[in-house]
């Protein structure tokens, strides 16, 4: 009862779970253009996220598995179905899942066979991660969406993600977490994982015997998948900001409700992973451009990130692209032989960037 | 004595309990001068002044005006002689409005409150000067308050204007519009006497420079003659042109964890929409012109001021979310604010150092204390004194009786008692001599070194650049740039506080 009395004050004031508020992109996340200084590697139709094993990159785009050799791509499989998360194990294996339903091990990337297969229970699976003694951990965004429905998703307020760990060995699997505010991302840390929940904005550690921790709240954006940085930490994507406009959206149901019904979805108020393409577009109640130049800290329609994180999860630095860049929706980012390659799905790039001169600039 | 000489000041003594605030001092101010007073605090500046202005009667020694030997015994004395000051303190009447203020003592028998607010606001608009004569002056900022002070000299058409630290509660594109109302009034043959801590200003503005130390003149020369280390070594004894603003950061601390976040904030009509983070172990700059929201949302995080009733933003400390309606909660989640008032708000004036500094540490207890303990006081007290080093003629000194760097130190004992997590220093050298300046930025960095999130409140950009790991900039209610330590030039600061 008080629980109730407190929700509708609340929703009265303004305040608790009804505050519409925004961190601001200060300190470590204070925004730069380096994400736009980026060197484009390769551009594609539909990228989606990438996995090395050491040697090679594996991209995927759509259904078609690639493998990036500097600035071209060979395509080494095709799938029936999108793929919507990869991971190379030790060994040489693939791990892929398609359309967020299936997860597929091949002992190699152009094998004809997958070795061991996964499909119960999975809803939207968006993020896959090698763990130790051979697992796989697996992040199901929602329960009740497909991966590429997350936009219905956060208007429902899906609370229904799920952390898998998945083992090849035995084919079996197990839930870690669940009732998850839309889980994206993933990568091992000790005996369990590190995780991004969306909807919530924050990153949690899941251990084995399932306790949680919150190891970075109140992020300004959604996050998204993870990778591991040498010598520690990780590499976090954020597919975009956090704006007001959206905040004040999900505290509205009848207004959601409606928009949902009557609006074709990609002019709905949700985030974005690009705009610009229509006037149609919702419009935040602040100038975004001045004498016809877009204003690079107008509150951003889509927006491109990558954090990079120690090994508790603190901020170190970050890699913008802002709402004047357009190498936006990063969603994918993973270090090879000191360089940082990632997937900024808006345009559909693939995009290097130099490590050491990052860690030197900003002192990491 | 030369015909230009407009005031002088001949052996000037004067003791209190036999004690010399000044000690044979010769001064004189030539006819359209601008002459800056410079000196640590306690160096007998404003007891100097204060003869001038009549409201401190010489124990010995001589005043003339105009080559006529005067004693005058009080300020209106003075005014009748041609002498005016604008004091340090504001000695305006809160509850009347700035018209009133402006024409108080030279009501006629009957007053037309109309033709009142006319004059005075076309008066105020000669000057310059952005304030309505219809306002009350209790509802205007300390900006405002000094600029009705300046203009009601001016007024008065001395023929001697003294200013006592005029610049120190002004903006920087305030400060502008003094110094061309104080060349104006030069070139009306006006003679100006100035003291500033802003040694910058006295080497810009004056013509003639005089230094004190413990109540004797240690030089007078013209401005040109002085550079800002021959002043600081005058005033000190010794140089200290290097760990005073001399030397820029090369290195900066990196940030710890995340120890306050405000989003959004909101109290109208000063913080709109203001959204900034603190971090332990570096010291976060605050700048921004009067009136850009920088106290007002940090005293919202400290409880002393309340955000918005509806949809007020929110305040995180350590990641979970806050809301003190009173300072004593907030001191008890360990934060603690420093005042930029310290006269008014920072401590009980006529108390002892030790109790101030024990009424502090007493706010930490959840309901107070039933018995308070004098031992424990004195103990409290005397332990602060030796850390900061608060120099008083004893532990029993009551806080009036010190110098403004002295009292500033006992606001921050006060605070320090708490053990706070997050410390929010409201501009902390205001008012404050030199060589304490230099003691307050080494505790100020201590404090960073220890692991605490410091958080400093500035106008005065040197200090925020000397101080800061990363500073943040404030413009009309929110913070609207971040600069690290290594890529700030005052330049880009200011530029961002303005445009």
């Amino acid at each position: 009862m008080i629980g109730v009395i407190r929700e509708f004050v609340n929703r009265f004031l303004g305040r608790g779970d009804a505050t519409i508020a925004v961190p601001p992109f200060d300190g470590a996340l204070k925004p730069n253009q380096k994400l736009e200084e980026a060197e484009i590697l390769f551009e594609c139709a539909a990228p989606e996220d990438l996995a090395t094993d050491g040697r090679a990159i594996y991209l995927a785009d759509g259904p078609r598995l690639l493998r990036l050799d500097g600035g071209s791509a060979t395509e080494l499989r095709v799938f029936e179905t999108p793929i919507s998360a990869l991971a190379a194990l030790p060994g040489g294996e693939l791990a892929v899942a398609l359309a967020g339903r299936e997860v597929r091990v091949f002992s190699e990337p152009a094998a004809a066979k997958p070795r061991v297969a996964f499909a119960t229970g999975l809803s939207a699976v968006n993020a896959l991660a090698p763990a130790p003694n051979g697992v796989l951990i697996a992040t199901d965004g929602s329960m009740t969406r497909g991966v590429d429905d997350w936009a219905w998703d956060l208007m429902e307020h899906g609370r229904s993600g799920r952390v898998f760990m998945l083992d090849p060995r035995t084919g079996s699997s197990k839930v870690l977490a669940n009732g998850l505010g839309y889980a994206f991302g993933c990568c091992a840390k000790g005996d369990g994982a590190l995780v991004g929940e969306s909807w919530r904005h924050r990153l949690i550690e899941v251990r084995r015997d399932g306790s949680r921790r919150i190891a970075l709240p109140h992020l300004p954006v959604y996050p998204s998948r993870l990778s591991p940085a040498s010598p520690a930490g990780y590499w976090l994507t954020a597919f975009t900001a956090r704006t007001l406009l959206v905040e004040f959206v999900l505290r509205e149901p009848a207004f959601r409700k409606r928009m949902m019904a009557e609006i074709e979805p990609r002019y709905w108020i949700v985030p974005r992973l690009r705009s610009g393409d229509s006037f149609k577009e919702p419009l935040q109640g602040a100038h975004i451009k001045t004498m016809g130049v877009i204003k690079p800290w107008a509150p951003p329609r889509s927006y491109g990130l990558v954090i990079r994180i120690d090994a508790d999860g603190a901020p170190l630095y970050s890699l913008h692209s802002r709402v004047d860049g357009v190498n936006h929706g990063v969603v994918s980012a993973i270090e090879v032989n000191g360089d940082l390659i990632m997937v900024a799905k808006g345009p559909g790039r693939i995009l290097k960037l130099p490590i050491a001169p990052l860690d030197k600039e900003f002192g990491a | 004595m030369s015909d230009d000489v407009v005031l002088s000041l001949n052996k000037a003594t004067k003791l209190y309990a036999g004690i010399p605030a000044i000690e044979g001092v010769d001064f004189d101010l030539r006819r359209g001068e601008i002459h800056a007073l410079v000196g640590e605090n306690g160096a007998g500046k404003s007891t100097l002044t204060k003869v001038m202005a009549g409201v401190v009667i010489l124990t010995s020694g001589t005043m003339t005006v105009d080559g006529v030997e005067v004693l005058p015994k009080s300020p209106l004395e003075a005014r009748h002689l041609g002498v005016a000051m604008v004091f340090q303190e504001n000695s305006l009447v809160p509850t009347m409005t700035v018209a009133q203020n402006l024409f108080l003592g030279q009501e006629r028998f009957y007053n037309r409150l109309r033709g009142i607010y006319i004059a005075a606001q076309q008066f105020l608009q000669s000057l310059n000067f952005d304030v309505a004569p219809t306002t009350a002056v209790g509802a205007l900022g300390a900006a405002k308050k000094q600029m009705v002070e300046i203009a009601r000299a001016v007024l008065h058409k001395a023929k001697v204007i003294i200013f006592d630290e005029p610049t120190a509660t002004l903006t920087p594109e305030e400060k502008k519009y003094f110094f061309d109302l104080v060349r104006d009034l030069k070139k009306r043959g006006v003679s100006i006497v100035f003291i500033s801590h802003a040694l910058e200003e006295a080497l810009l503005l004056a013509d003639r420079i005089t230094v004190l130390r413990d109540g004797r003149k240690v030089v007078t020369d013209d401005a040109s003659k002085f550079d800002r280390a021959r002043i600081v070594q005058a005033m000190v004894g010794r140089d200290l042109s290097h760990t005073l603003y001399g030397v820029r950061k090369t290195t900066m601390r990196k940030a710890g964890a995340r120890v306050l976040t405000a989003q959004n904030l909101k109290m109208a009509p000063m913080v709109k929409n203001n959204s900034l983070s603190v971090f332990a172990g570096q010291i976060t700059g605050v700048f921004g012109l009067v009136g850009a929201g920088r106290t007002e949302t940090f005293k919202i995080v400290a409880g002393v001021l309340k955000r918005d009733f509806f949809y007020g933003g929110e305040v995180f400390l350590r990641d979970k979310p806050v809301r003190f309606l009173v300072p004593a909660p907030a001191v008890r989640a360990g934060v603690a604010y420093v005042t930029e008032d310290r006269k008014v708000e920072g401590f009980f004036e006529t108390a002892s150092i030790a109790r101030n500094i024990y009424l502090g540490l007493m706010s930490k207890f959840p309901s107070g204390r039933a018995l308070l303990s004098r031992r424990e006081a004195n103990k409290v007290g005397t332990d602060w004194i030796e850390k900061l080093k608060i120099r008083a003629i004893g532990d029993e000194a009551r806080v009036v009786e010190l110098s403004g760097g002295n009292q500033q130190k006992v606001v921050i004992a006060k605070s320090l008692a708490q053990e706070p997590d997050l410390i929010i220093f409201d501009e902390p050298t205001r008012g404050v001599d030199v060589g304490a300046i230099v003691e307050i930025h080494e505790l100020i960095n201590r404090l960073a070194d220890e692991g605490k999130a410091v958080v400093v409140i500035s106008s005065y950009l040197p200090e925020i650049m000397a101080l800061s790991d990363r500073i943040l900039v404030s413009r009309q209610g929110k913070v609207v740039e971040e600069f690290s330590a290594l890529e700030a030039t005052e330049e880009k600061i200011m530029y961002a506080a303005i445009h």
